[in-house]
């Protein structure tokens, strides 16, 4: 799986990754809080100057952004229709320059980091019931069974071209997941041997 | 630790919330099925309904939120690969928020369902699940979707919903996939329980 995280070091990967979402929300809400467009237009110029600093790994997740540009460039267009270029302009703007921010920290901060700031900002919610420690755990599951029904369903796949000479498409959805609800239940009592409960 | 089964400190919950949101991540790697008119649905918000019929409120709402942070986190398990938290921040970013509350919806209606006809087999449980995916994964799903819209574009209740309107024919069609899947589910597995929390 193709993470975002790019391993081509810039500036900004030793940040740290508390600092980066601090920087991130209090980015997100001046641009929130911004409506008229010089304003927009300087942020978003101050955003993309900070985004082009990042180089080669900035722009090979350049997809990221295409269909965020297409999206802003119908709301423009769509209120330049209408009358108001202005109200599109900084829509458009402000879309892209929160995007970009964000496609900011995804690039240039480790999962394991992320990870360990949202354990401490939900550990409070311990109180009430919620086991943050095992989101890592859950998460990891997650990646290891999708990775596993993927397999799978290329299987049933497979076995139905082989079958019909055609791919399966949703006639597969249903073995799919009689098969996965099977895998959990293994894994469920194989976790509930070693963690118990 | 307590052993309730309807939240995540339950380790056999914990299985199954970990395989869910692999579900809704394999949905988005199955290809996008292009509808004769030209709209492209992909399985994602089928997962979303199915996640709601099948585990239940509690669980389904654990399921979406686990799958929503690994996203934010930098996963790219949207369809199409996307993942990061730029995509809470663009238009569409609505429709995440709808999945989350949709997915609970759906499960409450289904559980209510379940529990004034416990034994709903055939053509009852099909209605049933259908109802439950319409409500759930389309009309709370799509007033959040479209609140999104007319906040980030600026758009008026109208205006975003005629931008929405082309989509809904597909999501009518998962509606009646997810009611066929949970038959045949309940039938392949007939020890699943529908009316739990």
């Amino acid at each position: 799986m193709r993470s975002l995280y790019s391993t081509r070091r810039t500036w900004l990967h030793g940040v740290p990754a508390w600092l980066k979402l601090v920087a991130l929300s209090l980015g997100g809400t001046v641009l929130m809080l911004t409506a008229d467009v010089r304003g927009i237009a300087i942020a978003a110029a101050i955003v993309l100057a900070l985004f082009a600093s990042l180089g080669p790994a900035g722009w090979r997740q350049w997809r990221m952004l295409r269909g965020l540009l297409i999206a802003s460039a119908l709301i423009a267009g769509f209120h330049w229709a209408m009358g108001h270029p202005a109200i599109g302009l900084v829509s458009a703007l402000r879309i892209m320059a929160a995007a970009m921010l964000a496609l900011m920290l995804s690039i240039t901060t480790r999962f394991d980091d992320l990870l360990t700031v949202l354990e401490t900002i939900l550990s409070p919610l311990r109180r009430f019931g919620l086991p943050v420690e095992r989101i890592a755990l859950a998460i990891g599951l997650t990646l290891r069974f999708a990775e596993n029904f993927y397999a799978q369903w290329q299987r049933l796949d497979d076995a139905h071209r082989a079958r019909t000479g055609r791919s399966g498409g949703l006639r597969l959805l249903a073995p799919l997941a009689i098969r996965a609800l099977q895998t959990a239940e293994r894994v469920a009592d194989a976790l509930a041997a070693r963690l118990g409960g | 630790m307590t052993t309730t089964t309807g939240t995540m400190t339950s380790t056999r919950s914990l299985s199954y919330i970990a395989l869910f949101a692999a579900v809704i991540a394999v949905f988005g790697l199955i290809p996008k099925i292009d509808l004769p008119f030209g709209v492209p649905i992909t399985l994602q918000s089928l997962g979303i309904m199915l996640v709601g019929c099948l585990l239940g409120p509690k669980r389904a709402f654990y399921t979406v939120g686990l799958f929503l942070v690994a996203v934010a986190l930098g996963l790219p398990l949207l369809s199409g690969g996307r993942g990061g938290v730029a995509v809470f921040v663009a238009p569409s970013a609505g429709f995440l928020l709808g999945w989350l509350i949709g997915a609970v919806v759906c499960g409450v209606s289904m559980r209510q369902f379940m529990k004034r006809m416990p034994e709903a087999k055939g053509k009852g449980l099909l209605i049933v699940a259908f109802l439950s995916s319409l409500i759930g994964g389309i009309v709370v799903m799509y007033f959040f979707g479209i609140l999104g819209l007319m906040l980030a574009a600026h758009l008026s209740a109208t205006q975003a919903t005629l931008a929405v309107l082309a989509f809904i024919p597909g999501d009518l069609v998962k509606c009646a996939a997810c009611a066929v899947l949970v038959q045949s589910v309940v039938r392949g597995m007939p020890s699943w329980r529908l009316d739990r929390d």
